[in-house]
């Protein structure tokens, strides 16, 4: 999923200055899903500016504030009687918003990564979508989101203790894809030299276009 | 016979560290390495080592050269993308830099940059195979390069860095790809010195044992924070009971070069001081020592 951080109150307030009435729109798939973005914040956010005087005249919280077709019937009801959105959606979710309505658009959040859950609590990021996938080499762990260096040859020399030298409340991810291998004895795919990335794969803006199927 | 003439033919080599300076006053960089001339064999020079900004290597590496040292340069795969890395290997190839050791590198905001954009575009494994394909007459995107170059290529192993088995083998892809001689993090046990000296030899690269005068308790804890397994508890204990702790830190490192000269083939001094003490070691090395035949 992607990952996103409301912001802070004092900055959503800063950019609501010459406002009144405010929509506010979360995303149920993925701000929602770390709690910092869904339709409970989304309320949330609502008490809060009240409270300072705003009027917040609509609150919603599609499933996937990205997908046109779920945003743009909540958008036309929005429409008339609104000053401003701020969206809680990521960068992506956001941007369809902002396409799709006349109303300025704020965004009530700063999109973090793509990551995965631990304990409903913990988030941590899992891939930079490098474009070029090679998580099948290395147990289905990926050393280039995952180690700071993008290493893919194998670890560096600064782990201390198993802990990455970057930050030493992560692993060292080499350890993991080390464990894995060696458990599903397939430590052998890491002796090949791995070959030189190709970051053209990574220059945005990316596309991807779906081909048609008969 | 110079460094590479040594490593080719078998002989025991000795390495030491300098750093350029924090500035531009390269002349008395050169300066404090003087009474070493002739003595050590290649001036390894740091790349912006631990992330902080220096003077690069490679001009460095020049000044060495008109003053008639052997300079080893160190460049590191955190700064650069490829087309910078050749580039500076086209032109350390043209000063007449010929030895250069490759790596990963610190990670940036560990340094006094913090906020930089880390690279690594490539890895020091890579790093090696783009020094090989140049060598062979092409960049990296296959076109040709004019004129002819030739480098040593060496590496670095931290044998106290985990996970033992994915370190071995990317030593092992490091020596595959190129790397002829091998400089190792500092050791403070021979018995790890003498495994790490055959994992080295095993791989067909040329192990040269790396070397760090302990000069204080102090020094001790953080070289103990940096990598743990590292400093063994007498070493500790021994600089705890020292009266002079600085002459028992030299003094255990020269002990332990004195181990490595029986079934090594090569030091690697990470100096910090101590200038003229290396250099009347290394005299009597090469003079009174029974293995002068070495040298």
């Amino acid at each position: 999923m992607v990952v996103v951080k409301i912001k802070p109150l004092s900055e959503i307030l800063k950019n609501l200055r010459g406002f009144k009435k405010i929509a506010i729109f979360g995303c149920e798939l993925g701000s929602a899903r770390c709690k910092n973005g869904g339709l409970k914040e989304a309320l949330q956010l609502k008490n809060s500016l009240e409270k300072e005087g705003f009027e917040v005249i609509s609150v919603k919280s599609p499933g996937g504030t990205c997908i046109l077709e779920k945003v743009s019937k909540p958008l036309l009801e929005i429409e008339k009687g609104c000053e401003v959105v701020i969206s809680l959606a990521c960068g992506a979710g956001t941007q369809v918003i902002a396409e799709n309505t006349n109303l300025p658009v704020i965004t009530g959040v700063s999109t973090l990564f793509i990551g995965a859950e631990k304990e409903g609590k913990y988030f941590d990021e899992y891939c930079i979508a490098c474009g070029d996938c090679i998580i099948s080499d290395t147990g289905g762990i990926c050393p280039v989101a995952r180690c700071p260096k993008s290493l893919v040859n194998g670890p560096c020399g600064g782990a201390i203790n198993g802990k990455c030298e970057v930050d030493s409340s992560i692993p060292c991810i080499w350890y993991k894809i080390a464990e894995r291998l060696e458990g599903l004895q397939k430590l052998e795919v890491l002796r090949e030299r791995a070959p030189f990335k190709d970051y053209r794969l990574a220059v945005y803006p990316r596309k991807l276009e779906v081909e048609e199927t008969t | 016979m110079n460094f590479s003439e040594k490593l080719k033919n078998g002989k025991f080599i000795i390495t030491a560290e300098i750093a350029p300076p924090r500035g531009t006053d390269w002349k008395s960089v050169i300066k404090g390495i003087e009474p070493l001339k002739g003595k050590v064999d290649a001036f390894n020079i740091t790349d912006n080592q631990r992330s902080m900004v220096r003077m690069s290597s490679l001009v460095m590496a020049k000044f060495l050269l008109d003053y008639g040292f052997d300079p080893i340069l160190q460049l590191t795969c955190r700064d650069r993308n490829r087309i910078a890395l050749q580039s500076d290997l086209l032109g350390a190839a043209a000063l007449g830099v010929k030895n250069i050791c490759l790596m990963t590198g610190d990670f940036t905001s560990l340094g006094d940059e913090p906020k930089a954009k880390p690279v690594f575009d490539v890895d020091s494994v890579q790093l090696i195979e783009i020094a090989k394909i140049l060598e062979s007459g092409k960049l990296l995107n296959g076109k040709e390069v004019k004129g002819k170059l030739e480098f040593t290529v060496g590496a670095v192993y931290n044998p106290f860095a985990g996970p033992k088995v994915l370190q071995e083998i990317k030593l092992k892809k490091k020596i595959d790809a190129g790397a002829s001689f091998i400089q190792t993090q500092p050791i403070y046990d021979v018995k790890v010195a003498e495994e790490v000296n055959d994992l080295v030899e095993e791989f067909g690269a040329v192990p040269i044992i790396g070397l760090l005068p302990i000069k204080s308790l102090k020094m001790a804890n953080f070289m103990k924070s940096l990598n743990p397994s590292s400093v063994p508890d007498k070493l500790i204990e021994g600089l705890e009971k020292a009266m002079d702790p600085a002459q028992y830190g030299w003094d255990y490192i020269i002990d332990i070069a004195h181990a490595v000269l029986e079934f090594g083939r090569g030091i690697h001094f990470m100096l910090v001081g101590k200038t003229q003490e290396l250099a009347n070691f290394i005299d009597y090395l090469r003079n009174d020592s029974p293995y002068n035949h070495r040298f």
